[in-house]
């Protein structure tokens, strides 16, 4: 049987994260991969979405505080990431699962070892389990 | 004669606001009983389970169901109900979205069991006995239903046809949906037999609005007195009526109290809790990531604001129940 | 690394008003500032592969602009309309320029010629300076055959009046020089139209079939106290600043020209103070004395630039405001003093009109008089050719640049109406555009009356001081090398990626042209469930969403023009009133999550 391997979604800001690395040869480097225009695009509905639809960790990369061009888009989702993890605790689900940096890669290099870092921490926790039950699809 | 069509009203779990909200009727309740012929309302009229189980299938033209599926014996009387019926009508949030006892999910079965029947500073439970589905007493085998592990909303459990939320629904809204389906005037199935649009809509409250809504700190009702032509919000106030459903008149913002979301989310949104978080993040005005941590720490127990009728609903919590599963 | 796809530029519908950042209006050739600023921002931070970038950023700006390395060393006026200047400080545009233009200048010697068929007819353009040079380019790209008439030895006209501590020599010859090479047209030097035979008329009959006048103005005014001239300009030691800047720029003046002499300014334009900066390079002791007042808030104030008087000031150049010159007094044919009336106002409501209090004078001692009080075109030219009204102005229609008297001769340029460098080069590509048309037999007017509207800066939370300006200090620098440093790449991306991107989606398109969108998405909004709650315009940092009473209830909307297609809205709309067409996120979430479980 396989080791359990927890499946990571990374959803990342197009104008901070791997902008001048070609998406095609970013995405064999990433598995499951949302590049997306600002982190500010991204709501709760997606968030919770991609916890029921499979994924045992999000991780959001954002540009740091200040630079959005889009003015404040990555304030923004952070400030829904505060109130989503104490959503998730009630729900059963470690806030470690939903994670949000701050920083900027224009290669995207760091991206796969965050992505691995954070996937170390859930392999502990183990597969994603909402109020003690798995997600039914 | 024409046979007047038939209804039933039954509750599942249920606290017996809708029925009295039915009730609330008043004279109007005397048409809508001279029209129709009532084959079961437990709360007014003493019909028992046969004569229901007698009736051929679809016999039924109208069941308005409320309460949502908590124990064994909720989901069966769904489940025949639903056979027996041709519409059946979702009656209030808790058959719509699962309601506030829906919040139990959060816990499970096991561990409210625990604080209940043993571990509560109130309990004197020397045996540690809790409800069983079957035991015995003097020597003769009772049952009682089992209390599933998990609250359901009704379509999670039967195919509903009309969703009429609320807790309760308002009388107004009651009298035109039974009146809709007398009629035979009902809107394509699936729909719900309310407004479209938010709380935001109706609120007399709403056009006293800034052009820019800035919560720099979160205020319970008590803290901070409201003005009643002033958004709460906009004093820091949590009121979930952007994110809700509106047809109830605005009761509870008439009495000063802001909206609590017992109507569920608005036309289209599965989730209205995910929704009204998102909304009201982006009302938190702060400057640096600690003042909005310190904000967002006053927004005590989040779920039971978000979620405090659609736990069952919502886009973590929902299932389904089919026959057979706990 | 990003290659640009050069799709969209500030390009406008004809009749439709058109937003656009307040920098890009100021602008006279309306430049895609916003757009560059953000391919800027995005460069690598590794100087080797950034140049790739760079090239393709220089590129985008010259087609547009082939004497945009100049700008970045001479020309901020979009600077001062940025509205980041209320908010910590104007985006140094004219120093991102100019580090375009230190990596770029190296490809502009080794660009390719444009090679293009000159299938059309030939036109002459009279003066080498950035009006007529412009136009020269605009017209080879268009495809006719164009000839540059300059008087002088060298192209460049006013351009190198500029002292070298500003734009350095080497920048404005490879610009000026390449942009001629680059567009293949004709140059002839030492041409001056109006000398004897060469009339606009033998254009005509050499085949020219229109002619774009831009000789700038090459004649200094005369000093002036009231209605007349001031006696004594034409003693030894005094000198008109313009003619001394050519000389300058000619290398005629060695080193040290003026050490022991003391040199007076007369003057308060940004041209006074280059002359007075460089008489200080050369050693004077330097004043400059000006008939405006030191308040640049009011209308008396003195016009040059803030940054050439805090540089003249440090460089101890003495600045005496205020002062008119009533008598330039000499002894012996050689320049001694002059006398200096208070100066209470410099205009009234109908224009220049100088008032001297004659009771309140000074006298200041000098070996050296520059009068550097303006220029003026040559009229004589203008008279001879027939181009004047009758009341004597020129006689040439404002929009399209074209010669009432004669329809064939456009004018344009500093001749036409003084201006900045960039307000001539527009008139270039005005001339260009009016001469195809008529060329062309088409109607002149048309589509030319732009009308544009700026747009107020976004909201957000936190606004960034502007960068400090290095500048050699003023004891090292009185050379003729550049005093101010450039931005480093580092500085560079910080400064570009400071903007707040004011300007609408449809005159930038940067995120098209780096492939991070493959449309620009619009907002909609469903009004069957919009409750008008209005949190969308509570979160909108664009002032594009509104809520508004429409038949009775609140609704809201989206002002297409100012919406950035950002997706605030769509998320914080408790109702998802709100979607995004023509845009992909959706798809590519539910792709990925129906490869999750796979």
């Amino acid at each position: 049987m396989q080791p359990y391997e927890p499946t990571i979604i990374c959803f990342s800001c197009c104008f901070g994260w791997g902008y001048l690395t070609g998406r095609d040869v970013l995405s064999v480097r990433i598995k499951h991969w949302v590049p997306v225009i600002c982190s500010g695009k991204l709501d709760s509905t997606h968030i919770m979405k991609a916890f029921r639809e499979g994924a045992d960790g999000v991780l959001i990369l954002g540009c740091p505080d200040g630079d959005c061009h889009f003015q404040d888009g990555n304030y923004q989702t952070r400030k829904k990431v505060h109130l989503l993890h104490k959503v998730l605790a009630s729900y059963g689900i470690d806030p470690r699962r939903l994670r949000m940096e701050l920083g900027t890669d224009p290669d995207g290099d760091t991206i796969p070892k965050l992505i691995q870092n954070m996937g170390r921490e859930l392999r502990q926790l183990g597969p994603l389990k909402v109020n003690g039950q798995a997600v039914e699809a | 004669m024409t046979k007047k069509p038939k209804v039933a009203i039954y509750w599942l779990g249920a606290c017996g606001g809708c029925d009295e909200a039915i009730v609330d009727l008043n004279e109007l309740l005397l048409d809508v009983a001279s029209s129709v012929e009532i084959v079961l309302w437990p709360l007014a009229m003493d019909r028992k389970y046969d004569s229901i189980q007698r009736l051929p299938d679809r016999s039924i033209a109208l069941s308005i169901i409320h309460g949502n599926v908590r124990n064994s014996e909720h989901e069966e009387m769904a489940r025949l109900l639903r056979a027996k019926s041709e519409l059946v009508l979702s009656f209030g949030s808790c058959a719509c979205f699962g309601g506030s006892t829906g919040l139990a999910n959060f816990c499970g079965r096991d561990s409210i069991f625990e604080w209940v029947y043993r571990e509560s500073p109130t309990v004197e439970n020397p045996k540690g006995e809790t409800p069983k589905p079957k035991s015995t007493v003097d020597g003769h085998s009772v049952t009682l239903p089992e209390i599933l592990d998990h609250v359901y909303a009704l379509n999670q459990v039967i195919p509903v046809d009309y969703y009429l939320p609320g807790c309760p629904p308002p009388p107004d809204l009651i009298f035109h949906a039974i009146t809709a389906v007398l009629e035979g005037k009902l809107p394509p199935r699936g729909a719900a037999l309310a407004p479209q649009k938010a709380l935001c809509e109706s609120c007399p409250r709403n056009n006293t609005k800034p052009p820019r809504i800035d919560i720099k700190e979160i205020r319970r009702p008590h803290e901070v007195e409201v003005d009643s032509h002033v958004c709460f919000l906009v004093e820091g106030v949590i009121c979930m009526g952007p994110a809700t459903r509106g047809g109830c008149g605005e009761t509870c913002l008439r009495i000063n109290t802001p909206c609590r979301g017992c109507f569920g989310p608005v036309e289209g949104v599965e989730d209205a809790g995910a929704k009204f978080l998102s909304a009201f993040a982006s009302l938190v005005r702060a400057t640096t990531d600690e003042q909005v941590q310190s904000i967002m720490e006053k927004f005590h127990d989040p779920v039971g604001y978000l979620y405090r009728f659609t736990q069952p609903s919502s886009t973590l919590g929902k299932r389904t129940k089919s026959r057979g599963t706990v | 690394m990003w290659k640009v796809v050069n799709t969209g530029s500030a390009s406008a519908e004809e009749a439709l008003k058109q937003y656009l950042p307040p920098c890009q209006m100021k602008c006279p050739i309306n430049e895609d500032i916003q757009r560059t600023n953000v391919l800027i921002s995005m460069l690598p931070l590794d100087p080797d592969e950034a140049l790739q970038g760079i090239i393709q950023i220089g590129d985008y700006l010259y087609e547009r602009n082939p004497l945009f390395p100049v700008c970045g060393y001479v020309c901020g006026l979009c600077e001062l309309e940025c509205n980041y200047q209320e908010k910590g400080g104007a985006i140094r545009r004219r120093l991102l320029k100019r580090f375009i233009s230190d990596h770029y200048i190296d490809q502009i010697r080794n660009k390719e010629e444009l090679n293009v068929e000159k299938t059309k007819e030939n036109v002459a353009v009279v003066g080498g300076g950035p009006a007529g040079l412009l136009a020269a380019y605009d017209l080879s790209r268009r495809g006719f055959r164009v000839t540059i008439f300059e008087a002088s030895d060298r192209l460049g006209g006013a351009l190198w009046l500029i002292p070298h501590y500003r734009l350095p020599e080497d920048v404005l010859t490879s610009a000026v020089n390449n942009l001629v090479r680059i567009c293949e047209a004709d140059v002839k030097l030492n041409a001056r139209i109006g000398d004897g035979k060469l009339t606009l008329d033998k254009l005509r009959k050499d085949g020219f079939k229109a002619v774009f006048i831009a000789k700038g103005t090459p004649l200094p005014r005369i000093l002036t106290y009231g209605k007349e001239k001031v006696e004594g300009q034409e003693l030894s030691g005094v000198m008109y600043g313009q003619t001394f800047l050519y000389e300058v720029s000619h290398g005629n003046i060695q080193a040290g020209y003026f050490r022991g002499k003391k040199v007076i300014v007369i003057g308060g334009g940004n041209v006074a103070f280059d002359v007075a900066r460089t008489a200080c390079r050369l050693g004077g002791e330097t004043t400059v004395i000006c008939l405006e007042c030191s308040d640049k808030s009011s209308r008396d104030g003195i016009p040059a630039d803030e940054d050439e008087i805090k540089g003249a000031w440090e460089e101890g150049i003495r600045i005496i405001f205020s002062r008119g010159v009533k008598k330039i007094i000499g002894q012996g044919g050689k320049f001694q003093k002059i006398e200096c009336p208070l100066c209470s106002s410099v205009f009234d409501d109908n224009g220049f009109n100088p008032q001297f209090d004659p009771t309140d004078s000074i006298a200041v001692e000098g070996d050296v008089l520059m009068i550097t009080v303006g220029q003026g075109p040559d009229r004589s030219f203008l008279q001879k050719e027939d181009l004047l009204s009758d009341k004597g102005g020129l006689a040439v229609d404002p929009l399209t640049l074209q010669s009432r008297n004669k329809d064939w001769v456009f004018i344009g340029g500093d001749m036409r109406r003084i201006g900045f460098m960039v307000e001539a080069m527009h008139e270039g590509l005005v001339a260009a555009e009016s001469i195809e048309r008529y060329l062309r037999g088409l109607d002149m007017k048309v589509g030319r009356k732009r009308q544009f509207e700026a747009q107020d800066i976004p909201y957000r939370r936190v606004y960034k001081h502007e960068p400090e300006v290095v500048w050699i200090p003023p004891e090292k620098r009185l050379h003729f090398q550049l005093f101010e440093r450039g931005f480093s790449l580092k500085e560079a991306i910080e400064e570009a990626r400071r903007c707040a991107r004011c300007g609408p989606c449809v005159s930038c398109k940067a995120c098209l042209a780096l492939d991070i969108q493959e449309g620009l998405p619009t907002v909609e909004v469903n009004e069957d469930v919009c409750s008008g709650c209005g949190i969308c315009a509570s979160i909108c940092y664009y002032g594009a969403a509104e809520s508004r009473y429409k038949d009775g209830s609140m609704i809201s909307s989206t002002d297409v023009f100012r919406c950035k297609a950002c997706g605030m809205c769509v998320v914080a709309c408790p109702s998802q009133a709100r979607k995004m067409t023509g845009d992909t996120m959706d798809q590519k979430i539910k792709a990925v999550f129906a490869g999750l479980t796979a």
